[in-house]
């Protein structure tokens, strides 16, 4: 409630009760014809001025469920929590049959196949090394490696055999790394239990 | 009584409700399975679920149910990011495969040159 006193020297009392003349009621509570309390949940993160981030939502999981997820979050965490769920949510609307599982069956393809270029390339180098007979020390440039990349190289190294011939270069694929099965979830879920760096990149969606 | 069927699926025994013939979950969520209803539940809600179904075609219901339950599933495990935590990995494993891949073809253009030099050498 405000108290103010205009040019005729009338007071003014008004009272906040989300109407026009106050501030705005947040986009959640402009779509559920309430009140928006001070203390709304929803608030800080569906401003009015962007009514289609909470409907969207709203429209994929319920306000109820969202609220509920929310209230269980400690309150630095829920910002992220929305914008994932409005992610999944867009996914979801975008791709009714897949949502997100779509886009994460398209990556993990991607990372396949990458993987299958890199083994071959990792391939290539050993062949071209065995065939000039050079020692690895004196001709070669040492690649800097991180701790990811010696991961990454050590789950390609998987040479069967190399042939003097280059364009003829045979190697082995352990099973399960190069998974063509992409649409289930159950290999999906597998990959995700290998994965032990969760990385949160929070440009995925500024 | 019907209520107490046996043969209601796992929606409707969660739900405590009779499941009619033309149930829109039973297909896909047996009542040997009450976890899968249950995760799927308490993420999107009964409703918002039979209506997503409604609005599929019969022969994609399958796959929707799944891709739900997972993504219902990551949610729980990670109520922060559910699986776009997973996206977000995969994006970065993309990338630092892509670099190191780089630096592998360019080290075979180097190691290719290298011999190229030499044999030219060989000949002069």
């Amino acid at each position: 409630v405000t108290i103010q006193i205009n040019k005729t020297g009338v007071v003014v009392i008004k009272a906040e009760m989300g109407g026009p003349g106050s501030s705005s009621p947040c986009a959640s509570c402009k779509l559920l014809r309430r009140r928006c309390a001070k203390d709304c949940i929803f608030a800080p993160y569906f401003p009015p001025d962007d009514p289609h981030k909470f409907a969207i939502v709203h429209k994929v999981f319920g306000a109820s469920n969202v609220s509920k997820m929310l209230q269980e979050l400690p309150v630095n965490q829920r910002a992220d929590a929305v914008n994932s769920l409005v992610f999944e949510a867009n996914a979801r609307v975008r791709d009714p049959v897949y949502g997100c599982v779509g886009a994460i069956s398209y990556l993990q393809n991607q990372v396949s196949q990458l993987q299958m270029q890199l083994a071959v390339a990792q391939a290539e180098i050993l062949c071209i090394q065995m065939q000039h007979e050079q020692p690895l020390q004196s001709h070669h440039q040492v690649l800097e490696l991180d701790q990811d990349e010696k991961a990454l190289l050590l789950n390609n190294n998987n040479i069967n055999n190399c042939n003097n011939d280059n364009n003829n270069l045979g190697y082995a694929m352990s099973s399960g790394q190069f998974n063509s099965n992409f649409a289930s979830p159950s290999s999906i879920m597998q990959m995700q239990m290998q994965m032990q760096d969760p990385l949160k990149q929070e440009s995925l969606w500024t | 009584k019907s209520v107490m069927n046996p043969k209601r699926c796992a929606a409707c025994r969660y739900l405590r409700r009779r499941c009619p013939k033309d149930c829109v979950f039973s297909p896909f969520f047996p009542p040997n399975n009450p976890e899968k209803f249950a995760c799927v539940h308490r993420i999107y809600g009964a409703g918002n679920v039979s209506k997503m179904l409604q609005q599929l075609p019969v022969q994609t219901r399958a796959e929707a149910v799944e891709s739900l339950c997972f993504e219902a599933t990551c949610r729980i495990e990670d109520p922060v990011y559910g699986c776009v935590g997973m996206i977000s990995l995969l994006q970065t494993q993309i990338q630092k495969t892509e670099r190191l891949l780089a630096r592998t073809q360019a080290e075979i253009t180097v190691s290719q040159i290298k011999h190229s030099q030499n044999q030219h050498s060989e000949f002069m």
